[in-house]
């Protein structure tokens, strides 16, 4: 498992390198070998998960560990995906660096023992982990709303100050990064709604209430709340590209912060 | 290999010169005619346009005499005394000759470089002189080559990249801020010819709608009528600004047309999107105000032309990494056409030693003594040619080894003495 590891953090680096390196040179530089190192970062990183379920039978999706994993990886085919729709290969250079982060935090994280399989009750044994793949899976999205929301700031800089530097053209349009913006969000709103929803039906088949009140169910709650204000400022068109893309970064950070200190304060 | 040129280009003769000595289309094919009929000239190309002439072609006879044929011939035809072409005229032979093909079709050596005219005015040129029969082996491996070394240019080096003209740059903004111009509306205020351009660019570009719209109904309706869009009143405009999403501003008004005040009130009532302002007019007619409104982005004339500025110094700059690609490439042509030169001699090698077993099996057939048809078809068809190949094998690689770095000729003379084919 340490040789994928490294194969995992290996490739997905060299991603990075290439990818912000290519946002400061006009000329196309190292596009196959970043490719390749990207088809086997993720191919080790999918083994890595398939590996770690199968050992554990049960979806890799507790504890930090895994659950960064996980992330990292989702948010990897949450950009493949959008790369295929939108013509925006700079998104990688703003996406990767994340990827890699998560990929390390994972990378070094004990593992954890996990919770027990629930056997018995075979709608529960389905519902947590459906309940924490959808959540995680709407992170992966909000993430690249987050860096779509900065591209769009840093293009319309550009366009402002009217001094171009090679990033300008590197950059897709500011319509696409805020297409790219909006339509990350409503995928991962939807996702996050879902997920929820998968949580409250958890908790009240494993405890016969639908609400406990825990730090992580708060959380979730105020997160989905906040991207529900964010889309309707969005849709109502009253703040223009750029207000719009400075409140999802701003609200993204906070989401991150806020998880961060839930999992740390209310460790479940 | 002996390729040579001469010719004249913008750098080196005033325009009343190279309208002297272009060749029109109809006369194409007669002059390529005329000049492989010269002694000392076997194939040939010529490149006509308005900012150059060349004559290009093959000279086994030599370089220099090559060189002199072709100066002859395109003082002749024009009718002009040989002298006046001096200091105007540039002569180039083998690597110096292939270089500067390579050059020009890269549109290195052009007024603009980058400009994407040279390399079809190029291939038009290679395609009349196949027409006229004038291209051989050496030239049509030449051009070819040229073409992919101008395409290799323009995808590696950013030579061609960024726009240098007006009218494209501000092409270039709207697709940085639109990412689909197709459904998107471009109001052309005033009736400048540069105003007029920048909207044609933007047509051609995708936009779909025009609205024109000048204090001279008239003159909005001919502009109008010309790109298939539809003119508005002077007093109206202000009410479609909102829905407009790219204003070209280019009338000859002397104080602001329009102030923040009118684009506050049409950003409102527009649905979401940014609105682009291109001020092509001086004194400006736009108020410069306007660039600190959310969602708005304002570009006047000096804006547009310190990116071209910029944009043309950046293409100096990529010609550098251009020129370094040229040299690789010249290098490594030269060392082809050197290593081609030897096909002729290599199979002249295999016959003669083909020949050479048929005739000594057929001297010594009678000591094989009886064979049956089948033996005698595999000896000849299977151990002579074997042999041939095995005892040639060494020879050919030599040869082609050697040819990449000095002349073959020699070599092909040595071996031509060693072999006894006389």
């Amino acid at each position: 498992m340490e040789i994928l590891w490294i194969i995992i953090l290996a490739g997905y680096a060299i991603c990075v390198a290439q990818s912000v390196f290519a946002l400061t040179t006009k000329r196309p530089v190292m596009q196959r070998a970043s490719l390749i190192a990207l088809g086997a970062a993720l191919g080790a990183h999918t083994v890595w998960l398939v590996i770690k379920g199968i050992r554990a039978n049960r979806c890799p999706l507790v504890g930090t560990e895994e659950m960064s994993a996980f992330l990292s990886w989702s948010l990897v085919v949450f950009y493949l995906v959008a790369s295929r729709w939108y013509r925006a290969a700079a998104l990688k250079a703003f996406v990767f660096p994340i990827v890699l982060a998560l990929a390390t935090i994972a990378a070094i994280s004990p593992g954890s023992q996990g919770t027990p399989p629930l056997a018995n009750q075979p709608l529960q044994g389905a519902l947590l982990p459906i309940h924490v793949g959808l959540i995680l899976l709407a992170y992966a999205s909000f993430f690249i709303t987050f860096g779509a929301g900065l591209m769009y700031i840093i293009q319309e800089r550009e366009l402002k100050h009217k001094r171009f530097s090679t990033i300008f053209y590197r950059l897709p349009s500011l319509d696409t990064c805020d297409e790219i913006g909006s339509r990350s969000m409503a995928v991962g709103f939807v996702l996050l709604t879902v997920g929820i929803l998968a949580g409250l039906l958890f908790t009240h088949t494993r405890y016969g209430v639908y609400w406990q009140g825990g730090p992580l169910e708060i959380f979730s709650v105020a997160t989905w709340v906040v991207y529900l204000l964010l889309i309707q400022t969005r849709m109502s068109a009253r703040w223009g590209g750029r207000a719009g893309a400075l409140a999802s970064i701003v609200s993204f950070l906070i989401v991150v912060c806020s998880l961060v200190g839930v999992r740390y304060l209310g460790h479940a | 290999m002996n390729i040579v040129l001469v010719g004249i280009s913008h750098k080196t003769a005033p325009l009343e010169m190279r309208e002297r000595l272009a060749f029109s289309e109809l006369c194409l094919r007669d002059a390529l005619g005329k000049l492989v009929d010269q002694d000392a000239l076997e194939e040939a190309l010529i490149v006509s346009t308005c900012n150059r002439v060349e004559l290009l072609a093959s000279a086994p006879g030599g370089a220099d005499r090559g060189l002199d044929r072709l100066m002859e011939f395109l003082c002749g035809f024009h009718g002009l005394e040989p002298g006046t072409l001096n200091g105007h005229l540039y002569r180039h032979s083998d690597s110096d000759a292939i270089k500067h093909v390579f050059r020009v079709a890269s549109s290195l050596d052009s007024m603009v470089v980058g400009e994407s005219q040279i390399l079809g005015q190029v291939k038009e040129a290679y395609q009349a002189a196949v027409e006229a029969g004038t291209v051989g082996r050496v030239l049509s491996q030449l051009m070819n080559r040229a073409l992919y070394v101008a395409k290799r240019i323009r995808t590696e080096t950013g030579v061609a990249q960024n726009p240098v003209s007006v009218s494209s740059v501000a092409v270039e903004l709207a697709q940085k801020i639109f990412s689909d111009l197709s459904d998107k509306t471009v109001l052309l205020v005033g009736a400048g010819e540069t105003g007029e351009l920048a909207a044609r660019c933007l047509i051609e570009a995708g936009t779909s709608k025009l609205l024109v719209t000048n204090r001279t109904a008239e003159r909005a309706g001919e502009i109008a009528n010309k790109f298939g869009g539809a003119a508005v009143s002077f007093e109206a405009f202000y009410d479609v600004l909102s829905l407009s999403d790219i204003v070209l501003c280019s009338t000859g008004a002397a104080d602001y047309v329009i102030s923040p005040a009118e684009t506050r009130r049409a950003l409102k009532s527009r649905k979401r999107g940014p609105l682009l302002f291109i001020d092509i007019s001086v004194p400006r007619n736009i108020d410069p105000s306007i660039a600190d409104i959310e969602n708005t982005f304002l570009f006047d004339i000096d804006d547009l032309q310190s990116i071209v500025q910029s944009n043309l110094s950046e293409r100096v700059r990529e010609a550098n990494a251009a020129e370094a690609i040229v040299e690789a490439e010249v290098h490594q042509f030269v060392k082809q056409l050197r290593s081609l030169d030897i096909g002729p001699a290599i199979a002249e090698v295999k016959e003669l030693l083909s020949q050479m077993a048929a005739s000594e099996f057929k001297r010594n057939r009678k000591r094989l003594g009886g064979l049956t048809a089948e033996q005698e078809t595999a000896i000849r068809d299977v151990l002579i040619p074997a042999l041939v190949n095995k005892l040639s094998h060494p020879v050919i690689l030599h040869l082609r080894n050697a040819a990449r770095e000095r002349e073959p000729s020699e070599l092909i003379d040595e071996l031509r003495k060693m072999l006894r084919i006389d």
